[in-house]
């Protein structure tokens, strides 16, 4: 097999493997990528509701009251109290933020956004472990996607002619980025 | 082809691999503990200069996790009204939101930094920007000098 044929054939099989993974860490990329904008992990919901104001004496009593009046089901899991006026009870999937002389109540929910939230993890290698191995496979299956593509054509559509021209001007991308940017 | 082939199950049984990974050390973040005991976060905050630079192992609530980035929670202290900041690095350990409301077991170095009144608000207003207050956040509540207390973490245990 001549090399230009094992080009091609490394290029389509690769190509095949990588697929799941290269919409995976693109979709995520898109995400994180404007993480000032908002939150790619987790959809964080704030309600806002009134309740008497809280004079209990003791913790387990304010906490008692808060319950009741919000008509909360079960107990919370944990309590903090970051200040005398502010309580907080945390619940499995929110936290409730109660400001107790104005009984204020702020109820903030956090969800983790289904497919996505995953997806950022393997991006980010939030697994560590054996999937560093995996995205350094996937790293190399990239590098060998890119040089094998380079010869997959000959001829004038090829890297010795319109090929060669679209590699420079995508070369030039990350070259202009350094220039305005990083220089 | 065979090549292929093989490569392709190999690929497939690394992540499956990987994937079982996360689900048996969900609660382990970062380096393993190295300390046998834990401070209390009250004794590192009543004297922080003494514990500057050293090693120390905490135990407490999580009560509050970096929404942006995971890479930060605040741990209650065993007195009432106090927290520490236990600060990891970007990307190295990401704590989960999930993580609030549940004990952790930490260690890092303790730092402790001098900040004038600007240096105190601009570390405000960042901390501002992770938690997706920074609509009303008010530099006038910070009145004035503040001697910033973190742990720089690498390891935790959340149980």
């Amino acid at each position: 097999m001549t090399w230009r044929r094992w080009s091609i054939v490394l290029h389509r099989d690769i190509g095949y493997l990588a697929v799941g993974l290269t919409l995976a860490y693109a979709i995520s990329g898109l995400a994180v990528n404007h993480r000032a904008d908002w939150n790619p992990n987790y959809r964080i919901s704030k309600e806002f509701v009134n309740i008497a104001p809280i004079t209990a004496a003791t913790t387990p009593e304010v906490v008692a009251a808060v319950v009741s009046r919000l008509g909360l089901e079960g107990t919370p899991k944990n309590t903090f109290q970051p200040d005398p006026q502010t309580l907080q009870l945390f619940y499995k999937a929110k936290v409730v933020h109660v400001d107790l002389p104005t009984g204020k109540v702020m109820v903030e929910r956090t969800v983790p956004r289904r497919v996505l939230y995953e997806m950022n993890q393997l991006h980010l290698n939030g697994p560590k472990k054996a999937w560093t191995y995996v995205a350094d496979l996937y790293a190399i299956a990239l590098i060998l996607l890119a040089v094998t593509g380079l010869f997959v054509l000959k001829g004038r559509l090829g890297i010795t002619g319109r090929g060669g021209w679209l590699t420079a001007a995508g070369v030039l991308i990350p070259a202009v980025a350094w220039f305005l940017y990083l220089r | 082809m065979n090549i292929i082939r093989a490569s392709a199950l190999a690929l497939a049984v690394g992540a499956m691999s990987a994937s079982l990974a996360i689900a048996q050390d969900a609660k382990a973040y970062g380096k393993p503990l190295s300390l046998k005991t834990a401070t209390p976060i009250s004794a590192i905050l009543k004297n922080p200069k003494s514990f500057e630079g050293k090693r120390v192992q905490v135990e407490g609530l999580i009560v509050e996790v970096c929404e942006e980035r995971g890479c930060w929670i605040k741990i209650a202290s065993d007195k009432p009204f106090e927290s520490i900041r236990f600060k990891v690095e970007d990307g190295v350990i990401t704590f989960p939101m999930e993580a609030r409301g549940k004990l952790v077991l930490a260690e890092g170095i303790v730092a402790v930094k001098s900040m004038t009144r600007e240096e105190a608000v601009e570390q405000a207003r960042y901390m501002a920007e992770e938690r997706g207050t920074l609509k009303s956040f008010d530099p006038a509540t910070i009145k004035g000098p503040v001697t910033d207390i973190q742990i720089m973490g690498d390891g935790a245990r959340v149980k």
